[in-house]
């Protein structure tokens, strides 16, 4: 199973504010625990809020709106893509995480569709065509 | 430069669309972005009732399982670009196609460059193994 594992944004991470030289390295060495245990798949971190745009969708209007936003709480600061056997694993593993904003950190952890998640309506051809764009994808990462 | 574009919906926690001509809107749009060069990765989220958000708090740690009542700011799925520009990926954002029926939105937010924020070497050597991983697991 695959998770998307959310850290959420402080006014610290909004203020583009770079973590300490001690949490990079308890960070990295955490990623490298990942690594070996073959969960790691990806992770990054996003600039703040300040620097990114919002499009609502209403009907056939498209209307953009340059950030910063305000629900800092909601927003996200980074994320790693997780590949584990549950939600549980994947709970655990993030007990261990060094607390990413340093003070009080909030992680959502959500589970990612594959393919075979779709249901009947995902036809054979629209499965395929999905593993396709996915190994054609990764070739470019 | 990269760039995270994270669907966002008050209808997130209803699942996936399943209507046929969205799907098949979806997979034009995901071609096209193919066929630009922009597309790294895409993929759905799982109601928030499948999830857990895990805060950390000096030293303290709480669990607590889905589903999440502030749907408003609930992810429903995301796309990992690389552009040339903020104003590139607005646009893109703008293509994506919607359900019929839900209320959308798409954020669009700029990824640090490895080297911005993490130490390179983890980084890189965390994506070489990843991508192994990947294609691995396919």
């Amino acid at each position: 199973m695959r998770f998307m594992v959310i850290v959420k944004a402080s006014k610290d991470s909004e203020a583009g504010k770079m973590p300490g030289k001690e949490l990079l390295e308890a960070m990295g060495k955490f990623n490298e625990e990942l690594v070996k245990a073959g969960v790691l798949l990806a992770a990054d971190g996003l600039h703040a809020s300040s620097k990114g745009a919002r499009v609502k969708f209403s009907g056939n209007k498209r209307t953009v709106i340059d950030g910063p936003f305000a629900e800092t709480k909601e927003l996200v600061a980074g994320y790693w893509i997780w590949q584990v056997k549950s939600k549980e694993e994947a709970i655990e593993w993030v007990k261990r995480c060094p607390n990413p904003t340093g003070d009080e950190g909030v992680v959502e952890i959500r589970q990612l569709f594959e393919a075979a998640d779709f249901g009947p309506e995902a036809t054979p051809e629209l499965r395929k065509k999905e593993e396709e764009l996915r190994a054609r994808a990764a070739q470019k990462k | 430069m990269r760039f995270l574009m994270l669907v966002k919906s008050t209808t997130c926690d209803q699942g996936a669309p399943q209507d046929e001509t969205f799907l098949t809107a979806m997979d034009k749009y995901n071609e096209d972005l193919m066929k630009a060069g922009a597309l790294v990765e895409l993929s759905g989220l799982h109601p928030s009732s499948a999830g857990a958000r895990v805060k950390l708090s000096k030293g303290l740690v709480t669990v607590t399982d889905g589903p999440f009542p502030e749907t408003k700011e609930l992810i429903g799925g995301f796309w990992l670009i690389e552009v040339k520009s903020k104003e590139e990926a607005v646009e893109w954002a703008k293509r994506a196609p919607m359900p019929a029926g839900r209320q959308v939105e798409i954020e669009v937010r700029q990824i640090y460059d490895v080297g911005e924020f993490v130490p390179r070497r983890a980084v890189e050597k965390a994506r070489g193994e990843g991508k192994k991983l990947a294609a691995r697991k396919t």
